[in-house]
């Protein structure tokens, strides 16, 4: 299986078990995705075989790999958010009348039973739109309807990539609990602690190859990341670690009396290459917070200074120019276009740095260049500049996201809005992607980071804040940053 | 081993496989247009000729000014539906303010005028009001439709029209008709501006991924805004012209115009960039629709067949771009 430029998939052969959690990791473009695309029926292999029980199988489309018992769970989830749980259960098995109407009664007592008989522990209530339901539950919601059919295996992408950590355990129980009624799991997740400790098997793709498939008991997580990266020893992190602190130049950002919702920010600074990680939990407002600085959308009340001039406007121009540059979370919605190339992308935000004077027409020439020199320096991975971005592994992707705050801007930058910053990319962009932060910071940028990420921000920012209830908490420095102060910070329990 | 499930995936070379699907995805509507050209040249009399060619040419000049508007707002997932009352609106106005004695330069200016207005008031009705481009301009349509027939009391405008109008529509530069000069100036500024500007990247990044567009900075209200306006100044200037043409204004004149300039569009849609609205690409489907117009028609094909002929060549069109792209209007 190919995709263009690049081989996905090389000559793999992995055997899943019908009583084993099994983790399938590698950075983004390893190959996970493919192979559960093989597997799930929305991608034919070029060559190879899949089998059950030396049973060969033709999966021609996710339908028929259900009807062998094979179910895929996307990141993204499938439910209808605007059914109820017990609805989005049976869709499209509905217990019928006569005359073709659905039996709401039958319908409810069966996804009760379903949900009983398979977690007796969770309680969900199903007559809610599944989508006002916590995250985790949505999660459950959706592995039960994978199950309502004799389900032999079943794969689970990113299952907790959404939640946030309090629900993440609910989820693990389940997970734990399937194999031991005879359904396999296939587990892809970028968080390697949450496979090691879910796992029973570990199976390491890099680069479209199998790299070994290991008993995930007998393994550190160092060592999976060591295959995942070819890499041994002395890692870029522990680099950039050290790399932590420069000195910090004049103010470049002061809010003051910010209102955004229910989010109150008393006051923010921040200064001349600092590096400044938001930490909180779900709702905490700090999403709120980054997010507002630059797009101003629901900012009740609130005075901003950026280097010293107060910033009124409230278009993305404007804030442009005052020096202010966005890379948003969910980059597909917000950020890319997909049917468009690499070039292309990375000029959106400033056209006209290929423009002959200020004409506003366009030279292919200079455009080309500026868009290499940017697909250089932040090392994306593509075919060439005219490659489609929606090709793009989720790391490469996100690099454009940032590269388009690149192109042509000749520094005129000098605050930088992160919000998840390496949401759903792999390690080896997700490091790069910090030292790019870092050389940013080097050279005078201000770097703001929203981050549901803890170990990001331990890894590359200066200072952190922590938000709790729409409120910044506590302010932790370089010199006390650990994993449990980021805990305690954000959970509410002072010291 | 208890080995349950097995999977095995390998690759061979399928590169040239993929560049293959990939030029095809991209040209094989072109290389139906060209082998249809080819069949039509071969086995029906009179369609290799100078003079019948000329005659295509002419025939999807206004045609093709339509569709470049419209490409212009597919460009940034807008929809106009009133076009083709648009094309009516100036095909009566510039004609009626002619008769009234107005000078020839006036007249036009006030169809453009009138072009611009109604796109404005799509563009309000759009980005102000907040209705979907489909439906604001279902309803514009209807309301245009009713100013034309009440202007005209539902009668032909004709006779009186100075010489100079008339040529626009019927002379020729040096054996090639004027409307030839027209459509092809329109197209060509059309795909300048689409194409090699920073307007045009704005109006397809608008299209492409509004949020995206609107965080990059870009005014994406006056861009939506743009791309209707368009729509509706390359329709009155289609309207000037085939009144020119048919030397009278007629109120229904451009009904037609809305379904073969959205035929136009969608089948260019198919080829060059899949699922994006170009200038050439609209071009190419006008050529398609008047090479089938003419080959059937010259072979003596009733009417109503074309028709039907016409709608299936746009579902195969829409079936292609909608496989390739999620084609979404509202």
């Amino acid at each position: 299986m190919r995709f263009p430029g690049t081989r996905a998939l090389d000559s793999v052969t992995v055997d899943f078990r019908f009583d084993e959690v099994h983790g399938v990791i590698g950075e983004n473009g390893a190959g996970k995705s493919t192979l559960m695309n093989v597997l799930s029926g929305s991608l034919a292999p070029t060559s190879g075989r899949i089998s059950i029980e030396d049973r060969e199988l033709k999966l021609s489309s996710p339908r028929q790999a259900l009807s062998c018992g094979i179910a895929y769970v996307s990141q993204e989830g499938s439910l209808v958010p605007g059914l109820n749980g017990a609805e989005n259960i049976l869709l499209g098995a509905e217990p019928k009348l006569a005359r073709g109407l659905i039996d709401t009664a039958a319908l409810h007592r069966r996804a009760r039973e379903l949900t009983t008989d398979w977690f007796p522990q969770v309680e969900i209530d199903l007559r809610q739109p599944v989508g006002s339901l916590p995250m985790a539950d949505q999660k459950v919601v959706e592995i039960i309807r994978a199950l309502r059919a004799n389900m032999r295996l079943l794969i689970l992408d990113e299952p907790t990539a959404s939640l946030p950590s309090r629900e993440k355990e609910r989820l693990w129980d389940i997970i734990r609990s399937l194999p031991k009624r005879g359904i396999g799991v296939v587990l892809i997740s970028h968080f390697l602690s949450e496979v090691k400790g879910l796992s029973d098997r570990i199976t390491v793709l890099r680069d479209g190859q199998h790299v070994g498939t290991l008993a995930a008991a007998e393994v550190t997580e160092q060592q999976l990341v060591d295959l995942m990266l070819r890499r041994t020893g002395d890692t870029p992190q522990a680099r950039a670690f050290e790399a932590g602190n420069g000195a910090l130049g004049d103010t470049v950002l002061s809010a003051k009396d910010w209102h955004v919702g229910n989010v109150v920010v008393p006051s923010f600074e921040m200064r001349a290459g600092e590096i400044v990680g938001l930490i909180g939990l779900t709702g905490a407002g700090h999403f709120e917070f980054a997010r507002s600085l630059y797009t101003r959308s629901g900012v009740v009340r609130g005075h901003c200074e950026v280097g010293g001039r107060t910033v009124t406007s409230r278009s993305a121009r404007a804030m442009q120019r005052q020096g202010i540059a966005f890379i948003p979370d969910r980059r597909m919605e917000n950020a890319l276009i997909g049917e468009w190339d690499l070039r292309e992308n990375l000029a959106m935000v400033h056209p006209e740095h290929a423009a002959m004077g200020r004409s506003g027409i366009l030279k292919r020439r200079t455009e080309a260049v500026e868009a290499n020199r940017i697909k250089k320096l932040l090392n994306v991975k593509a075919s060439s500049q005219y490659q489609l971005l929606k090709n793009l592994s989720g790391g490469n992707k996100q690099k454009v996201s940032i590269g388009k705050w690149l192109y042509g801007a000749r520094e005129r930058y000098r605050l930088m809005i992160f919000v998840q910053p390496t949401e759903g990319v792999d390690i080896g962009a997700k490091l790069e992607i910090h030292a790019h932060m870092r050389r940013l910071a080097e050279r005078g940028v201000a770097i703001l980071i929203a981050s549901s990420d803890l170990l990001e921000v331990e890894i590359v920012a200066n200072r952190a804040v922590a938000f709790v209830d729409g409120r910044p908490v506590e302010e932790i420095p370089r010199e006390r940053f650990s994993e449990s102060a980021f805990i305690s910070a954000i959970s509410g329990s002072r010291q | 081993m208890n080995t349950d499930a097995e999977t095995t995936v390998a690759s061979g070379d399928v590169r040239t496989g993929l560049i293959q699907k990939e030029w095809l995805q991209k040209y094989s509507t072109l290389l139906v247009l060209i082998l249809l050209f080819v069949v039509f040249s071969l086995t029906v009399d009179r369609f290799l000729t100078a003079f019948n060619l000329l005659n295509i040419i002419q025939q999807i000049s206004m045609l093709t000014i339509v569709g470049v508007g419209l490409t212009f707002g597919f460009a940034a997932k807008e929809i106009d539906l009133s076009v083709g009352f648009t094309v009516g609106l100036s095909a009566i106005l510039v004609p009626l303010l002619l008769t009234m004695g107005v000078t020839l330069p006036v007249a036009l200016a006030a169809g453009l005028g009138a072009g611009i207005i109604v796109g404005l008031v799509n563009a309000a009705l759009v980005t102000s009001v907040g209705v979907p481009s489909l439906i604001a301009t279902l309803a514009t349509g209807s309301i245009i439709y009713g100013i034309n027939f009440l202007t005209t009391e539902g009668r032909a405008i004709y006779g009186g029209l100075p010489d100079a109008y008339l040529w626009m529509g019927q002379g020729r530069i040096a054996g090639i008709p004027a409307l030839a000069f027209f459509m092809f100036a329109c197209v060509l500024v059309a795909w300048f501006l689409m194409e090699k500007t920073v307007f045009g990247r704005y109006l397809y990044a608008v299209g492409g991924n509004l949020k995206a567009a609107e965080l990059s900075g870009v005014n994406v209200k006056a861009f939506r805004a743009a791309a209707l306006v368009a729509c509706s100044l390359f329709a009155v200037i289609a309207g000037a012209l085939l009144a020119a043409r048919l030397g009278s204004g007629q109120p229904n004149a451009g009904e037609r115009y809305l379904l073969d300039g959205l035929a136009t569009v969608f089948i260019g849609m198919t080829m060059f960039r899949p699922g994006m609205a170009t200038v050439k690409g609209t071009f190419c489907g006008a050529l398609f629709i008047g090479i089938v117009n003419n080959g059937l028609n010259l072979i003596g094909m009733d009417t109503y067949i074309q028709s039907i002929v016409k709608g299936v060549i746009i579902l195969i069109a829409v079936a292609i771009v909608s496989r390739t792209t999620k084609l979404r209007l509202l």
